[in-house]
């Protein structure tokens, strides 16, 4: 049950594209392998589909028969695309996809990224903790803190009007361009096996009160599409 | 080239190159003349001043680590000369060197991997003195004192980099510390010897936002109160324009452009420079911009391009900027390679792995019937080429059953001053 949705419905792609293609295989036995285990079709076709989705990745047909160590870390990134999208999966999960990779070659990816968006209307889950990335690329925002949904809009709300403390102080804590002055959130993450009591963020938080500690912050919708987990959500509107 | 005076200048590379053999069979390396090397770092020259911090920015494999590895003399140079406080450590060795180290201490990007997991943080940060006990030692190594007198040291120098409380972490392993303490003991653990200089390799990629931002704070910190000398080495230029007075962008072993970070931030020059700074997100949704990125990778660095290295990638390339047969050659099979542009050329002018490529002379040996249909064909296929590249074509001609594109030769690449930095670029030439 699984696989038929995994690969063929959902697709994944992760961060570290030097480690996630077998080293003894070529590229084109990548593609057979998955075109195989999901769908029966000649060789002949599963071979022609592989070549048409790296050609559409920009990487020259010929190359189908090269080893993973043939190419470069950004070229490994785009393999691991066309591999994913072979099967023309209606949602594409990228975990981390740009963060080993150089700035210059990250911008190239996160184009292509958004270029799928449009071309195949493929829907994409962007996981990341580049602040940066979510303004450029994505449409939705959802914010976790220690394995808690605790806000999730727009990205226009999420940037222009956050509503948690935490995406507060994360989005206080990017270094760009334009930062004139460093702010970081005090403490650390906490620890997951004994999480704090409440609202998870409130030994952290700069605004805590009493009811932090005892009560868990529900997920409201403060405004359409704009929720949430914060008791006092509605001081920052 | 452009020298600067060596006048208050704590270090100073004058032309440095740092190549490292490529390993091969013992058969090919005879069949092959000459040596085949990475030109990891390939002639740069910097100074830094004393309280300066200098950013080194650069994609990966670029030669910015080298740089700093080979200040701290834990690379061998190839050629050019390294000076510090006005003293040449090129090849400085045995005690000498170790006298040197003293005085010139670097961070690593990994602080897990830089602790060793069985020393205590204590222990570690103390170790340092030991190994230079001779230039500290009032005391005798061993004794009682010489044990209380390093405790007090770490204790001191952990209260320095914040991290605290010191007495109880003193006894604690690196596995009980999170990322942003670690790096804290290993700042301290390379402070405690008071170096002049700190070499700080990616010393804040690994760690998270906020925690980055503190540890960012802490060395500007330590720069006002004790006057320390940074050179920053960072792939990250939006880190760097926060703590940097000066900035050197690499590309390729080669510094393209170098000056103070203000107006490199305020008005780029080089084209690699102003594509690094495009590249980095702004956390705005309402700021969405198309940019124009460079198109493909670095290169790799046992071949770099001739001419200005960045020449295949950058988007104002000029005629004369250093095209190459290969560049004709990678144009071809970007051409080759999709099936709508091609046509039939890939039965006249392919394979790809048949064209050679030397210097300014890119061949292809085919049969005599095609020569003339080849030739044809390529000057066709180069009317699509990027405009430099196409001005840059010589001749397209045959000779007997082989195909030959020309490609004049290039301008020699020089360093220009241009409003108050450096720049190797031949538009500003």
């Amino acid at each position: 049950m699984y696989r038929r949705i995994r690969g063929e419905e959902i697709a994944l792609i992760f961060q570290d594209p030097m480690t996630r293609l077998n080293p003894l295989m070529r590229i084109q036995d990548h593609f057979l392998e998955e075109i195989h285990a999901h769908e029966s079709v000649s060789s002949t076709e599963a071979r022609t589909r592989a070549r048409e989705a790296l050609v559409s990745m920009g990487i020259h047909e010929t190359r189908i028969r090269n080893y993973p160590h043939e190419f470069s870390g950004g070229m490994r990134q785009r393999i691991m695309i066309a591999l994913a999208l072979v099967l023309k999966p209606s949602l594409l999960i990228a975990d981390e996809p740009t963060t080993s990779l150089d700035v210059i070659v990250e911008a190239q990816i996160l184009e292509i990224l958004q270029d799928l968006k449009e071309a195949y209307h493929m829907s994409l889950l962007l996981i990341t903790h580049n602040l940066g990335i979510v303004a450029e690329v994505c449409d939705r925002v959802a914010v976790l803190y220690a394995g808690k949904l605790v806000e999730l809009g727009s990205v226009r709300d999420i940037f222009h009007k956050p509503l948690h403390p935490y995406t507060q102080g994360l989005l206080a804590s990017v270094i760009h361009l334009e930062t004139k002055e460093l702010h970081s959130i005090e403490g650390s993450p906490p620890d997951l096996i004994a999480p704090p009591s409440g609202c998870r963020f409130h030994p952290r938080c700069s605004y805590a009160q009493p009811i932090c500690t005892e009560r868990i912050p529900p997920l409201v919708e403060f405004e359409p599409g704009h929720f949430a987990a914060c008791h006092f959500g509605d001081k920052f509107l | 080239m452009v020298k600067a005076e060596p006048t208050d200048e704590i270090l100073r590379l004058d032309d440095l190159k740092v190549h490292f053999p490529v390993k091969m069979p013992f058969v090919q390396r005879l069949l092959q003349r000459g040596e085949t090397v990475v030109h990891a770092v390939d002639g740069v020259s910097f100074g830094i001043r004393p309280g300066e911090i200098l950013g080194l920015v650069g994609e990966s494999g670029c030669g910015k680590s080298t740089v700093g590895r080979a200040c701290v003399r834990l690379v061998k140079p190839t050629a050019g000369r390294i000076f510090f406080d006005g003293q040449d450590i090129t090849k400085l060795g045995g005690e000498k060197l170790r006298a040197l180290r003293r005085r010139i201490q670097i961070i690593f990007q990994d602080p897990h991997a830089s602790l060793n997991p069985a020393m205590t943080i204590g222990k570690a940060i103390g170790h340092p003195l030991r190994i230079h006990s001779s230039v500290f030692g009032p005391q005798k190594t061993g004794s009682e004192e010489f044990g209380e007198w390093i405790r007090q040291k770490v204790l001191n120098a952990m209260k320095e980099v914040g991290l605290t409380p010191e007495e109880q972490l003193y006894d604690k392993y690196p596995g009980d510390l999170s990322g942003g303490q670690k790096q804290r003991a290993v700042m301290a653990r390379a402070l405690i010897l008071e170096p002049n200089l700190l070499v700080v390799d990616e010393g804040v990629s690994m760690l998270d936002m906020s925690v980055r931002a503190k540890v960012l704070e802490l060395m500007l910190d330590l720069k006002r109160r004790h006057k320390l000398t940074y050179l920053f080495i960072t792939h990250d230029l939006a880190t760097a324009k926060f703590i940097c007075d000066k900035i050197a962008i690499m590309y390729l072993g080669r510094i393209v452009e170098i000056g103070p970070a203000r107006e490199i931030y305020a008005d780029p020059k080089h084209p690699y420079t102003k594509a690094l700074l495009q590249v980095i997100p702004i956390p705005d949704p309402d700021r969405r911009a198309k940019k124009v990125l460079p198109r493909g990778e670095v290169p790799d660095a046992v071949h770099p391009p001739a001419g200005c290295r960045f020449h295949p990638r950058c988007p104002a390339v000029l005629a004369s900027c250093g095209w190459e047969a290969r560049d004709f050659v990678d144009f071809l099979d970007e051409h080759l390679s999709d099936p709508k542009r091609a046509g039939d050329d890939e039965t006249i002018l392919g394979p790809i792995e048949d064209w050679r490529a030397k210097g300014l002379v890119a061949s292809l040996e085919t049969n005599p019937l095609k020569v003339r249909k080849a030739v044809e064909r390529a000057s066709a296929v180069l009317v699509e080429a990027p405009v430099a590249m196409k001005q840059a074509v010589e001749s397209v001609s045959s000779q007997n059953r082989t195909v030959i594109v020309r490609f004049r030769s290039h301008h020699q690449l020089l360093q220009s001053n241009v409003q108050g930095r450096v720049v190797e670029c031949l538009l500003y030439q």
